[in-house]
């Protein structure tokens, strides 16, 4: 019997994917239904907000991000 | 910056009446001073106490200090070209046809911040006040002008700390005449205000209670040799010798060029008053000084000092200095003495020039100090180039080279790092620095001045009793926050050029700038985002393919169109990987001197060497005058400096003149990695002086490129497994060992081929791990050296082929 996924198709820079693929890699496989191409993977649906979440969270932490203006306290 | 000066404020009331001023001062007691005056002097903290009565509205939180929303629009506000806030900031607009009126009026009273096409900006600091101060500006002509200018009327607050520093600063001076300190001042109440203090009192010299006085040197007859004014001066003094005046006596020279003068004010016969203090007391007094808020300008009448021998110095003929240069000089010897400060004029604008011009106008013993044994050379050549002094009287303190001058007046050059030394020194040397530490000298030439630390720069001062300094640096800046003590350590920065306005003019090349962002290929950035050492994953972005791509391109890109091109790489791995991925040379810590040169040569004459890698050595002592592109692919973190002197490197670009000759700048950053952040940290100081940095996202053209380099994913993972490894194997400590020493202790000309230390196994260097060595993409740099030598090298064959003539 065939079984069905419903994904969300989710286009982004290759870094940002390789993001994605960490955060998956280290949740058992749970979001992620195929990784397409260096842009492109397949998201399960009911988990994307979760996903971005985390996503956010990662960005976050490894990335600096500008600093608006440090002449004023 | 702010929460800390706050709590050394605090801090300072509370010792207020404690702070004992010892002689035997050490560095810390100093640093106190700096900070309290910093603090009392302040804009911001001033306007802070004053904004607590500001009133406010919905929005002041937004405006922070500098909240002017109930400040009175003039009705004629379009015509005025000038904003002042609160907090001493000016805004001017560069459209406004009053535009030049007001840059030049305000270059002279406020600190330049930022120069963008539209608006630029500046600051009001005690120090910029004070430098006002001393080339004539009195308190009231600062704020009637001021306000003529502003779009609204001056608030309380910047009025009321415009007098208080120009009360207080620049009105009493410090002065050596016939080698004896004085203290002068105009107004005898403050003399007498200075007196009071039983310190100062202690260190006076002269005995009879009252002030000296006399009349005050006119102002403005110094003539900057070089100039059209001086040679007009001397071309009307030739004149007036052979043409018999009417009433037959010749005027004297000096009254000429006094006459000359456009704008004559109305002579008042100024007196001055002065006393003597002991000369071994001075740095205490100057201290005192600084502490009762009465700071000492350093001045050096230069004309009537007769106990120093003249130095016989002119500028040739030839020399003409540009006009800023002049501005510069000017700010430096009005009222015909010598005034310690600082000059800052971007790379290849003619910073020599600027001081041996001085050296000119002061005619006494000079000593130059310069940051590597190479700049010596060229500051002795620039000499014998733009002045006729005699060569002998040019003597070089280096440690290769240790000679004096034979005469009672000359110049030395040496490096600061000789000047201030601890070690024992050799014999020859302590002879030099005896020789050095006894004589008076007229002037002290510090170039590159930002990169000395403040202590070291101290004990430079301590040892060498000169009457006046000067400051040469094109970036004044640190990521340190040290560069406020080169104020009280020299001076106040007396000029500072508009980068934009020199290239408009042709004096330094015009440059575009870009930012090229690359996308990480996600193997390199899967391994990026592996918890590592912040080492690794700089190394990681460096070696992105796709920025290998794009520096590929872009070198081939203006090879084609003629361009000579310089790559720089901090990290020495990714230079030696690039360059030779490429076939293009490269040099870097440990390549030999004499490499290195052919390398150069090479670079400037051989057509068929249009690129050369640099590791960070290139960046301030190399002079090429031929190259006019410059691709980054790796930096030191967010080193504004950096920036700025790797710009100085095309700035001088030769070809500068053609018509409609552009200078490129591009600086490479991997997409999503730390590199984002410093470059838009670098850019800071490059967007201040007025460059735009355009952002590229795509190269255009870039995927029709056949050849290019890690095309294949097969290629890609071939090199993401080098980098890898060569972060494991024993060669990493080197690479990242060069940073180390060098650029986080920030300070010095880099000294080339020290001491390098490598970690290793006993039993790597003996072969007995698995280690092979090939050399599969060679050195370009081998090849030069062979294209040297022609016929066969191996000794065996050459026999042959001498049998065989």
């Amino acid at each position: 019997m065939v079984k069905a996924i419903r994904g969300t198709l989710v286009k982004c820079d290759a870094s940002v994917k390789a993001m994605l693929v960490d955060i998956d890699s280290k949740h058992r496989n749970e979001f992620i239904i195929e990784d397409l191409d260096e842009e492109h993977v397949l998201v399960k649906e009911t988990k994307v907000a979760q996903f971005k979440a985390m996503l956010q969270n990662m960005m976050k932490e490894k990335l600096k991000e500008p600093e608006l203006s440090d002449s004023d306290d | 910056m702010p929460p800390k000066r706050k709590a050394a404020l605090e801090k300072g009331n509370g010792e207020d009446d404690e702070m004992d001023y010892s002689q035997d001062e050490e560095e810390l007691s100093d640093k106190e001073t700096y900070d309290k005056l910093r603090d009392t002097f302040d804009v911001v903290a001033m306007s802070k106490r004053a904004r607590a009565a500001h009133p406010k509205d919905s929005a002041s939180f937004l405006f922070k200090k500098c909240d002017q929303w109930d400040a009175q629009l003039r009705p004629d506000h379009l015509n005025r070209p000038i904003w002042v806030d609160d907090a001493g900031r000016i805004i001017l607009e560069s459209f406004s046809p009053l535009f030049d009126d007001a840059q030049d009026f305000l270059i002279n009273i406020a600190e330049p911040q930022s120069r963008v096409s539209r608006m630029h900006e500046y600051t009001l600091t005690p120090h910029s006040l004070f430098a006002a101060v001393s080339v004539g500006h009195s308190s009231r002509e600062i704020v009637e002008k001021l306000d003529s200018y502003a779009k609204t009327p001056l608030s309380p607050t910047v009025i009321a700390f415009i007098r208080k520093s120009t009360s207080s600063f620049g009105k009493a001076k410090i002065v050596l005449k016939h080698t004896l300190t004085y203290i002068e001042s105009d107004d005898p109440a403050i003399l007498e205000k200075i007196l009071k203090d039983p310190i100062i009192a202690q260190c006076r010299a002269d005995t009879n209670a009252g002030l000296i006085k006399e009349a005050a040197p006119k102002i403005g007859v110094m003539a900057i040799p070089g100039t059209k004014m001086a040679a007009g001066a001397n071309q009307v003094a030739a004149a007036a010798k052979q043409i018999p005046q009417p009433n037959g006596e010749p005027q004297k020279p000096a009254e000429i060029i006094a006459s000359l003068r456009e704008d004559d004010d109305d002579e008042e016969i100024a007196q001055v008053h002065s006393f003597q203090i002991k000369t071994d007391e001075r740095e205490r007094v100057i201290k005192r000084c600084q502490d009762i808020q009465l700071p000492l300008t350093e001045e050096y009448d230069f004309n009537n000092d007769e106990m120093n021998a003249n130095l016989d110095i002119d500028l040739r003929p030839h020399a003409q200095i540009r006009y800023y240069q002049e501005k510069a000089l000017s700010k430096m010897f009005s009222n015909s003495r010598a005034r310690s400060g600082i000059i800052v004029l971007p790379c290849g604008a003619g910073k020599t020039l600027v001081g041996i011009t001085a050296a000119c106008g002061v005619k006494k013993s000079v000593i130059v100090l310069c940051t590597s044994a190479m700049s010596v050379v060229q500051w002795r050549a620039e000499f014998i180039k733009w002045s006729n002094i005699n060569p002998e009287d040019i003597a070089v303190f280096t440690s290769e080279s240790k000679t004096l001058f034979p005469r009672n007046a000359g110049i030395i050059i040496s490096t600061y790092s000789m000047i201030s030394m601890n070690r024992e020194r050799s014999h020859e040397s302590k002879k030099v620095m005896e020789f050095i530490k006894e004589r008076e000298w007229g002037l002290l030439i510090a170039d590159e001045v930002h990169v000395v630390p403040a202590v070291m720069f101290k004990k430079v001062t301590y040892a060498i009793a000169s009457h006046a300094k000067l400051g040469l640096t094109a970036t004044l800046l640190r990521e340190d926050e040290k560069i406020e003590d080169l104020n009280f350590l020299i001076g106040p920065k007396l000029y500072e050029a508009n980068w934009q306005e020199l290239s408009e003019q042709g004096h330094i090349a015009r440059v575009q700038c870009a930012e090229v962002w690359c996308q990480m290929t996600p193997e390199f950035y899967m391994e990026w985002l592996k918890p590592g050492i912040t080492q690794k994953r700089a190394l990681l972005s460096v070696m992105n393919p796709r920025k290998f791509q794009a520096c590929q391109f872009l070198i081939k890109y203006h090879e084609n169109r003629g361009d000579k091109i310089i790559v720089f790489s901090d990290n020495v791995y990714a230079l030696e990987k690039y360059a030779k991925k490429l076939g293009k040379a490269y040099i870097y810590g440990a390549t030999p001197q004499s490499e290195r040169l052919r390398i150069l040569e090479n670079f400037q004459h051989n057509d068929a060497v249009n690129t050369i890698f640099l590791s960070k050595i290139g960046d301030t002592s190399l002079d090429l005058p031929e190259a006019t592109c410059l691709i980054q692919i790796s930096s030191h973190y967010g080193s504004r400096r950096q920036e700025a002197q790797r710009l100085g490197r095309i700035l001088r670009a030769k070809r500068r003149n053609d018509e409609g000759f552009n200078a490129f700048f591009y600086s490479l950053v991997s997409k999503d990695t730390d590199e984002m952040y410093y470059s838009s940290k670098r850019q800071a100081f490059l967007v201040d002086q007025g460059y735009a940095f355009k952002v590229i996202t795509k190269l255009e053209g870039i995927e029709n490129e056949k050849d290019l380099a890690f095309a294949s994913a097969q290629d890609k993972r071939e090199l993401l497994m080098d980098v890898l490894l060569a972060k494991e194997s024993d060669a990493a400590t080197e690479k990242i060992g060069g940073d180390l020493f060098s650029s986080r202790f920030a300070s010095k000309g880099k000294k080339r081929g020290g001491v390098k230390r490598t970690a290793g196994m006993l039993s790597d260097l003996s072969g007995g791990q698995d280690m092979a060595y090939s050399e599969y993409a060679k050195s370009r740099n081998k090849e030069l050296m062979k294209k040297k030598k022609k016929g066969p090298q191996n000794d065996f064959l050459r026999k042959l082929t001498q049998k065989k003539k």
